[in-house]
């Protein structure tokens, strides 16, 4: 026997060992780059919306003394609408009067430059507050879209200079617009809100919720709990799992052909658009449900049955408020994608211009994304700001409603 | 009259039927003390509410499709309605303003015609919401007394009302097959229509796609499908998944054998909002972002026709989409290969990576195809990417660089135009959400085929 030993660690081993460490090193880094790549395009897209949407909140506003000493106003009696309020006002010669006002401060040329509709905000505060009218009033009204297109500094170059002057003697400014949140749409992008959507949204969510929740729930329960294992409760399985991966422009044109056909005069109402969302959002209750209800253990079950209670006294006294907070959190992550849905209201019509807020669900209505869609296809400068102030409101929505999908389950997390 | 009023006057009623139904079991107590009731006190009220509440809300479904239809139906037969114009944009217009004004949601019209509508419209209204709650107080009546009459203190009340509780479980459940067979109705059924104007061939094998919604003859040359289907292909299945696969693949392998778990809890729920980031906020950065972007470098790299709208932009954005899709599909599946397996390699001398590679990823393939046949399912049923970063042309072309169109993107441009439901070009849509319908469930029965075939059953 030779006492002779070959060298475990020849050269050839170390540099192939080096080769294979920095193989690994190399590898690591990748994971970690991959990872990063995708926070970082979150973080960028994040930021892109923030900063622009930063300036949607704000609108550039001219500040404009008014002087009604002169013109005596009469403001109509308390029993009057706000709307017949603010048609008396400009049949005396409101619009006049802020013009004048607007004119002395501003020059004529910068009073040219006042939004037309900016009377109307005068009128609302004459008719919240009629003492304003005692003497000299200040307010900051609307520029009109060119003017403020110049204070951004685009748009007409022979605008500057005097969106350059009128800002230097404090007369125009980018201000907060809390109107936003309280406005309509429109067709001037220092005139929109985003009230109607978001009330369009919510109109929308609750048909949604209301529909797919008990139906998802239902659907869990007797699919986990009592279904025969044959051939029909394999189809229903089947479908259901087939409709959770349908695109959801599919659902779209269901809505379309059946619900539209069955409902002509409801188009483009949160009635219409919420069933549709609905049926896309109840294979995610069931299949989410199914898993909350599997999670409780059959002991449980079995006590109760041992007991005396029947099947169903079992499953809605002991099972369901115990598998509630899984089947809620589910339910709250289906209807934060249905609040995000753009493609199937396209197509049941909910892309329609509508002015005024829905008052009911079966009012012409549109939501938040399709708002969103709608004004991102506006090429006006003002409408870019507009829309990204829009995706910041919607996320902060979705935010709010992940936070609380957390929350519930962080809560009601339980192990047996 | 909204439906939502018959719906509140159902559940009024309903309650109280089940008050006096309680009410009454009570009373078959007290009158007989040793009487042994053969139900709770509250599944007799139950029995009573089911029993008005559901025809109600029956009734209340249908009355809600029906009546508006009833109500128009009977102002047009009013002598003021015939000097409407005979169909178009006009009669709709002037007969939406009289309604609004009848049903108190505008002050005042601005058509003349539409003034003479107005009353018409009100009575109307007003004698059909009267019908509508009547015949929902006779409905709830009939349910309710006869119900009633039936309680007796032997009554199994109980039975009953777990046989309509067992009933509506199955019902419920049967919603996901109606679903089913209302998509498939609906998409066949116009698909069948479409493939009457339009030879199928033609459709699926054309090359040149350019419907026109005003031309009233149907032109086969125009409705090659071709384009499209290779625009979803190059975008949601070439593009968005040479973005995807890679970085969603080493983002599950980083998460799950190198982060530590204080890194992991951060980083996963990070790539969790980038799924929850609601697809049209996407197209909006892509459009006007990407897109943008995608432009001037092209451009400064010397290509000159490079267009603002280009399926790289759309495809690329897209594929960040997916990347938390294929990340935590391929998390699961790396994370059901058993510990011992990867601990046999690290023994044996290998270092991590070659674990991974050698040992880890082969072993979760099966679960790795499917979340990528899945990832591709959603790419390709994407809508608002595409619509608003990919443009409209409908281009045969390999160059990521020019606009390319979808299916997706052309069922939504087809339908959200003034088009009849008559014509080709509305009908295309539904033959091509068809096509789109039988590719995704291809897909989605390939990826369930794999897991269920290849997937090896670790103990």
């Amino acid at each position: 026997m030779s006492d002779h030993v070959a060298p475990t660690r020849t050269a050839a081993f170390e540099k192939r060992l080096k080769k294979r460490y920095a193989a690994e090193r190399r590898f690591r880094i990748a994971g970690l780059c991959a990872v990063l790549f995708s926070v970082a395009v979150l973080v960028f897209l994040l930021a892109t919306m923030t900063i622009n949407g930063i300036g949607g909140f704000q609108r550039a506003e001219l500040r404009v003394p008014v002087d009604f000493s002169t013109t005596p106003l009469a403001v109509a009696s308390s029993g009057e609408t706000a709307g017949v309020a603010i048609r008396s006002l400009q049949t005396q010669g409101l619009p006049e009067i802020v013009r004048f006002g607007a004119e002395r401060a501003l020059g004529a040329e910068g009073a040219a430059h006042l939004n037309n509709e900016a009377w109307r905000i005068v009128a609302r505060e004459i008719i919240a507050d009629p003492s304003i009218m005692a003497g000299e009033a200040e307010f900051w009204l609307p520029a009109g879209e060119n003017l403020s297109a110049a204070l951004r500094g685009d748009g007409k170059p022979e605008l500057q200079p005097l969106a350059r002057d009128l800002a230097d003697r404090g007369l125009l400014d980018n201000r907060f617009d809390p109107g936003f949140l309280t406005r309509s749409d429109a067709t001037d992008p220092q005139l929109v809100g985003i009230w109607s959507a978001l009330k369009g949204s919510i109109l929308t969510m609750i048909v949604t919720l209301a529909l797919a929740f008990p139906i998802g729930v239902l659907a869990a329960l007797y699919l986990e709990e009592y279904a025969p294992r044959n051939r029909w409760t394999d189809i229903i399985e089947v479908s259901i799992n087939n409709l959770a991966a349908v695109p959801s422009i599919i659902f779209g044109l269901l809505g379309l052909a059946v619900f539209l056909a069955i409902f002509p005069h409801f188009r483009s109402a949160p009635l219409i658009g919420g069933m549709t969302l609905a049926l896309m959002t109840m294979p995610v209750i069931v299949i989410s449900g199914r898993n909350a209800i599997k999670a409780v253990p059959p002991s449980i079950r079995d006590g109760a049955m041992a007991l005396g209670a029947s099947p169903v006294q079992v499953v809605f006294h002991h099972v369901l408020p115990l598998a509630l907070p899984g089947i809620l959190t589910g339910t709250i992550i289906g209807m934060a994608r249905a609040l995000g849905e753009t493609a199937p209201l396209l197509m049941i019509g909910m892309r329609a211009f509508v002015a005024t807020p829905p008052d009911g669900f079966t009012d012409p209505s549109t939501v938040l994304p399709v708002q969103i869609f709608l004004w991102s296809d506006e090429i006006d400068r003002g409408f870019v700001e507009r829309t990204s102030a829009a995706i910041i409101v919607l996320l902060i929505f979705l935010l709010l409603m992940n936070g609380l999908a957390i929350y519930l389950r962080n809560k009601f997390e339980k192990k047996w | 009259m909204s439906p939502a009023i018959l719906f509140l006057l159902a559940l009024g009623l309903g309650m109280a039927g089940w008050l006096a139904a309680r009410a009454r079991a009570w009373s078959f107590r007290r009158r007989d003390p040793n009487q042994r009731l053969a139900a709770l006190p509250s599944h007799y009220g139950w029995y009573v509410a089911a029993w008005i509440v559901a025809p109600v809300i029956l009734f209340a479904a249908i009355w809600g499709a029906v009546a508006p239809e009833l109500v128009m139906q009977s102002v047009l037969a009013h002598p003021a309605a015939a000097e409407l114009p005979a169909f178009g944009m006009q009669r709709q217009t002037i007969l939406a303003e009289a309604r609004a004004v009848a049903t108190g949601a505008a002050q005042g019209v601005f058509r003349p015609e539409a003034a003479a509508l107005v009353e018409p419209f009100r009575d109307a209204l007003s004698r059909y919401n009267t019908i509508g709650i009547g015949v929902s107080l006779i409905i709830a009546f009939l349910g309710g007394t006869w119900s009633f009459l039936r309680l007796k203190p032997d009554f199994a009340a109980r039975t009953k009302v777990e046989r309509m509780v067992m009933a509506v479980l199955l019902l419920a459940s049967l919603v996901a097959i109606l679903t089913t067979l209302g998509i498939l109705i609906s998409l066949v059924f116009e698909t069948i229509r479409f493939f009457g104007m339009i030879n199928p061939i033609d459709f699926l094998f054309g090359t040149h796609w350019g419907p026109d919604p005003m031309s009233s003859e149907a032109d086969p040359s125009r409705y090659g499908a071709l384009p499209l289907f290779w625009g979803t292909i190059y975008i949601g299945a070439i593009i968005a998944m040479l973005v995807a696969i890679p970085l969603g693949m080493m983002s599950a392998i980083y998460l799950t054998q190198y982060a530590s778990p204080r890194w992991r809890s951060w980083l996963k729920p990070t790539l969790e909002i980038l799924a929850g980031v609601p697809t049209v906020v996407y197209g909006y950065f892509a459009a006007l972002t990407v897109a943008p972007a995608v432009r001037d470098i092209a451009l400064s790299i010397g290509i000159s026709n490079a267009s603002s709208e280009s399926a790289l932009a759309a495809g690329v954005v897209m594929g960040v989409m997916i990347i938390p899709f294929v990340s935590s599909m391929a998390d699961d599946s790396i994370a059901a290969v058993p510990q011992a397996m990867r601990d046999g390699s690290l023994a044996m001398g290998a270092t991590t990576n070659e674990t991974i590679r050698k040992v880890l990823v082969p072993a979760a393939l099966p679960g790795i195809v499917a979340g990528v046949m899945l990832a591709v399912s959603r790419a390709i049923g994407e809508t608002m990417i595409v619509v608003m970063a990919a443009g409209a042309a409908a281009n045969l072309t390999a160059n990521p660089l020019e606009a390319m169109t979808t299916v997706t993107f052309q069922i939504v441009a087809m339908l959200t135009g003034e088009g009849s439901f008559d014509h080709p070009a509305t009908l295309s849509a539904f033959a091509l959400g068809f096509v789109l319908f039988l590719v995704t469930l291809a897909l989605n029965y390939i990826a369930l085929r794999v897991v269920k075939r290849f997937r090896e059953a670790y103990e």
